[in-house]
């Protein structure tokens, strides 16, 4: 890969001076407007449909606001509908309990991430700023396991999780991923790089050792780009979904993706609850959306610059 | 660089070797405890408040037993009961599908209950006919007590009956044949109506431009089975799936009975009368009657609840139609308890699969009004629940009485039957290949028996 | 790749001191990829390599396994199905990769000519957030043939009905756009940061030249933002190869086979048919096929590289 500039642009330039309106631009904006359009309109349509009625919504499939308008579908996901109330709106008989799903949820994402990006620092740091004996050769060999298909890993790690007695336990969900993943070695070992080696040399003479320089000039001086690759593989561990069905299905560590298996078909050729499933994930999309409006800026701003050049 | 080669070579296998001693089929020796936490495992959502009554019931009566119920839905259950074998972590008693239990009775997975029935009841003959013999495997063992039973029916939307001139009397005694349909084809025909409000066995009918189809029909086109699909109609024929009733070795999709079937089937979708073949991923038939797309289903009674439910819309339930023979046809199932042989608690296990087949916890299944217990007794109890919620369940359970009914054509490879099947199917229904490539399929089905 | 790690070395003062301190850098090294050493071996080697020996077994969970040499593999060359497989998966790879990067570039350019809002590169964002099976029956349903939004929308204009997932023609670009969907946004933000670093001045330089906008797209933007698409590539391509949750919830491989790509395959083969000898067989050649892109699409990269520096 190429040396990375670790010069941070702001992304505060501003843009072309506004103002002329010529017919290029026009169009620009056209394109624009319907790329967002197209991205948000799935969007509005699950509010419609998690705010309709589960028996009467197919009658009038394109009605653009909510079928029998009610709050059911989110009562029956936060757990707070009656049997009766959620199976007269089409709901199932089975009960939801959302706090304990969003407890696992958070806390299965959390316990990944904080293991991928602290150990992905340490190795990126041991790559790209240190000389030791075939490192570029153990480097390109972390790499190959981007090409693993996680399917041809996932049934013998199960047998793994088997064999240790731990299928169902939260060990089982977070361990295969908790050590590494290439994607986060590789996206801060390219920004480590960049990093001016002058810097660390003055910490190395003050007498610091490679353990101490980590932690006090390294980390501090990539936040920015800790952060990002944070968020990052928290939305990944909280979409994760192959495996949590696998190892995680019991109720006490069942993850919200997998939970929202309750408003799919349950009898054969039966209906999915679709309100409840559009409700389910708006709600279980919430966590996250306030994730990124608290960072929101930050991984908008430095996604990906850091990574790459 | 050769040597190098050699020690690598070297390495892998030495890895290799405790990798494949570990690839064990897991212990199968359970235990007959008496007591402790059983938990069971079903799909049916609907059914959940009334085998939790059945399960406080039992606790109070067996005070050193727990019951744990779970529901997995239908789309996740069987990959979700294959993983947990795998894991161990089976349930110690979960419902039982006829067209699955074969792979679990080669695997030894699941435990045969001669014996204990022998020992402790109940008396077979408390079952509806034909619903028990489902559950002897090909080994002349059974494994699993019935619980409930289904059949196969018509669906239709009333108002749009009315509409079109057709009476419920009609809709009770409708004939078919494979040559012009008989009088189901003449209201499959009658109920379709395209853009302009011309119906389908009217004049300047435009097939192409349908507003409500007759039929409707469902994706993949039915797989081996065609449960509820074209099993009713092909058996008013004579004609029958394998041969022998239940485990068969040979099957019959070569037959011209077969074939002629589906080709008058196929020409519902060219005549305008059924929604092409490819139009049907995705959605159910019961959302399809609620959009007013399709005016009649073919479908099972289990989801009699779910059609009860829908609003906006008038419903009725008719039998299936009567064939060339004179006679009604259905296709007829059940669903039982099995016991995995690994539970440690298998007497504890077979406690509860007593109780759940004992008239007292099938009298509060009945009374849930979802489906018709296989005990006869409360069989008119469920009737009288389910039609109170709204739809008549006798043209579905009549078929039972009046000897129309025939079983699920349980086999082995039945997942690479349905897989080879559905494939073939969907050829024929979207028009890509003809009914008589369905020969070429059947001999490829009848290799998988006769390759062991 | 590894050629790229340009590690000026600091100057030690005495070679004795170098030595030892290099030596004592090692260990520190050492110490720091551990883990990562760790969960790549423990997760993705020893289960890969127990792939690869069962993929040598007719190991089907329940019964005896015993060894068959490459059985599996001369199955495999004769499996219409498996190469049915592979030609539907390349065929997604060039859509969905088609679709993904053209857009992305059209959007990030679009987002950094026209606008910096970072609440629009926010909004571009939020699909990423939804967990991919969900976005896959969200799409499954409004683009359902007969009663959903997309084809309602379209009869208005007398279009359709077009069975986006029924039909054999449809069934992978309609997949293809479903998964564009959802990691458009993503993508556009890797190539906004790279076109952030592309030096103002030109831009400035061609205006003043009285290039338009278009020219200077081609002139200027794309040959700079050359190294960072070939990076966005090898994530997404080998990414686009391992499709599977869309297809799992929406077509299941059908219509007769016409999306059943390879992932599915395999999780068809080893689930639904307990095939599980010959579903790692399959798995072993996909491993192989996705080494082999990669490893090529690295030395274009490298290739590459002079553009830059």
């Amino acid at each position: 890969m190429v040396a990375v500039d670790a010069a941070v642009p702001t992304g505060r330039v501003p843009a072309q001076e506004a103002g002329r309106l010529t017919p290029g631009r026009v169009l620009a904006w056209a394109c624009l407007v319907v790329i967002v359009l197209i991205t948000l309109f799935p969007f509005y349509w699950m509010l419609r449909t998690a705010l309709s009625n589960g028996t009467t919504l197919a009658t009038a499939g394109s009605s653009w606001l909510p079928v029998d308008f009610t709050w059911g579908a989110f009562r029956r996901v936060l757990g707070l509908a009656t049997l009766e109330e959620a199976q007269a709106e089409g709901g199932t008989g089975s009960a939801v309990d959302f706090w304990v799903y969003l407890r696992n949820s958070v806390l299965v994402a959390a316990l990944i991430t904080a293991g991928q990006v602290f150990f992905g620092a340490l190795a990126a740091y041991a790559f790209a700023r240190m000389r030791w004996p075939g490192r570029d050769a153990v480097f390109f060999v972390v790499l190959t396991a981007l090409m693993v298909p996680p399917i041809f890993t996932q049934l013998p790690n199960f047998l793994l999780m088997r064999d240790l007695g731990l299928v169902n336990t939260y060990a089982a969900l977070v361990l295969p991923f908790f050590f590494m993943t290439p994607f986060a070695v590789f996206f801060l070992r390219q920004f480590l790089l960049g990093i001016p080696r002058e810097i660390e040399e003055a910490a190395r003479l003050d007498g610091a050792g490679h353990v101490r320089t980590f932690f006090r000039v390294i980390v501090p001086m990539s936040w920015g780009p800790i952060t990002t690759l944070a968020l990052l593989q928290y939305v990944q561990a909280w979409n994760e979904y192959f495996w949590p069905l696998l190892v995680g299905s019991e109720r006490s560590v069942r993850t919200l993706t997998v939970a929202l298996g309750v408003f799919r078909a349950q009898t054969p050729q039966g209906n999915p609850d679709w309100p409840g499933l559009m409700a389910a994930t708006l709600i279980a999309a919430l966590p996250v959306l306030l994730l990124f409006i608290a960072f929101g800026r930050r991984i908008v701003d430095s996604i990906g610059f850091s990574g790459i050049k | 660089m050769k040597r190098r080669l050699t020690v690598a070579a070297t390495a892998l296998l030495l890895a290799l070797a405790p990798g494949c001693a570990a690839e064990r089929p897991p212990a199968d020796s359970g235990g007959w405890d008496e007591t402790g936490e059983v938990t069971y495992w079903m799909w049916d959502a609907n059914q959940l408040p009334a085998y939790q009554r059945c399960a406080d019931d039992f606790e109070a009566r067996n005070p050193d037993v727990d019951i744990a119920i779970e529901q997995v839905g239908w789309d996740y259950y069987w990959g979700r009961l294959l993983t947990a074998f795998v894991a161990n972590s089976a349930p110690d008693v979960f419902v039982d599908h006829t067209s699955k239990y074969g792979d679990y009775t080669t695997r030894g997975l699941i435990e045969p209950l001669d014996d204990l029935i022998a020992r402790d009841g109940p008396d077979l003959a408390q079952y509806v006919e034909g619903t028990g013999d489902l559950w002897v495997g090909d080994d002349g063992r059974r494994y699993g007590l019935p619980k409930d039973f289904d059949a196969v029916g018509l669906f239709y939307n009333a108002a749009m009956a009315r509409e079109a001139g057709i009476t419920p009397e009609q809709m009770q005694d409708l004939t078919w044949n494979p040559q012009d349909g008989g009088t189901y084809g003449d209201v499959l025909a009658r109920l379709t109506v395209d853009r302009n409000g011309v119906r389908g066995d009217e004049p300047g009918f435009d097939p192409r431009n349908v507003e409500t189809y007759g039929l409707g029909i469902d994706y993949p086109p039915g797989g081996g089975s065609g449960q509820t699909q074209w099993s009713f109609l092909t058996a008013t024929l004579g004609w029958s799936h394998t041969d022998k009733p239940l485990w068969g070795t040979r099957f019959n999709y070569d037959d011209p009975r077969f074939q002629e079937t589906v080709a008058w089937w196929r020409s519902l979708i060219d005549k305008g009368y059924m929604p092409p073949v490819e139009q049907s991923v995705g959605t159910e038939l019961s959302q399809l009657m609620q959009a007013g797309r399709v005016a009649l289903v073919s479908e099972g009674s289990w989801n009699i609840s779910t059609f009860a439910k829908l609003g906006g819309i008038e419903l009725a339930t008719a039998p299936t139609p009567i064939g060339p023979q004179g006679h009604r046809a259905a296709m007829t199932n059940s669903l039982a308890d099995s016991i995995a042989a690994g539970s440690p608690n298998k007497g504890a296990a077979w406690k509860w699969v007593r109780y759940l087949a004992s008239p007292e916890c099938q009298e509060m299944v009945a009374r849930g009004g979802v489906v018709v217990p296989a005990i006869a007794s409360v069989v008119p109890t469920a009737e009288a629940t389910i039609g109170a919620h709204g739809l008549d369940i006798t043209p579905f359970t009549r078929q039972l009485h009046e000897g129309t009914a025939f079983p699920f054509p349980a086999a082995h490879h039945a997942a690479d039957v349905d897989s080879i099947m559905e494939s073939a199917m969907e050829r024929v229904m979207a028009g890509s290949a003809d009914p008589s490539s369905l020969t070429a399929a059947n001999e490829q089905v009848n290799a998988l028996f006769t390759q062991g | 790749m590894t050629s790229a790690v340009a590690a000026p070395v600091a100057e030690a003062p005495a070679a004795a001191t170098r030595t030892r301190r290099s030596r004592r850098d090692t260990w520190v090294a050492l110490g720091f990829v551990a883990p990562t050493i760790f969960g790549f071996v423990v997760f993705y080697l020893w289960p890969s390599l127990r792939g690869l020996g069962l993929s040598l077994t007719d190991y089907t969970f329940f019964s005896e396994t015993s060894f068959v040499g490459l059985a599996n593999y001369q199955r495999l060359l004769a499996d219409e199905t498996f190469w049915n497989a592979m030609a539907v998966t390349v065929w997604y790879v060039v859509l969905n990769i088609g679709f993904q990067t053209v857009l992305a570039v059209l959007l990030a350019v679009l987002l950094h000519r026209l606008t910096r809002s970072v609440v629009i590169r926010g909004l571009v964002l939020m699909p990423y957030l939804v967990a991919n099976v969900v976005v896959a029956l969200l799409w499954f349903w409004m683009l359902d043939a007969q009663i959903g939004i997309v084809n309602q929308v379209l009869s208005w204009v007398g279009l359709g009905p077009i069975s986006f997932f029924g039909s054999e023609a449809w069934a992978i670009p309609t997949i293809a756009f479903v998964n564009t969907w959802r990691h458009l946004g993503y993508t556009a933000l890797l190539i906004f940061a790279g076109l952030v670093m592309i030096p103002r001045m030109l831009y400035e330089a061609g205006r003043v030249d009285g290039a338009s906008e278009w020219q200077m797209f081609w002139r200027i933007t794309l040959p700079l933002l050359r190294p960072v698409l070939a990076l966005v590539l090898v994530i997404t391509v080998v990414g686009s190869f391992q499709v599977f949750d869309t297809v799992a919830v929406t077509t299941m491989g059908g219509p007769a086979d016409a999306s059943r790509v390879i992932q599915y395959y395999i999780f068809d083969l080893a689930f639904e048919r307990l095939d599980y000898g010959y579903a790692s067989a399959v798995s072993v050649v996909l491993l192989v096929i996705l080494s082999v892109i990669a490893f090529v699409q690295l030395r274009l990269m490298r290739a590459n590289e002079s553009d830059l520096s």
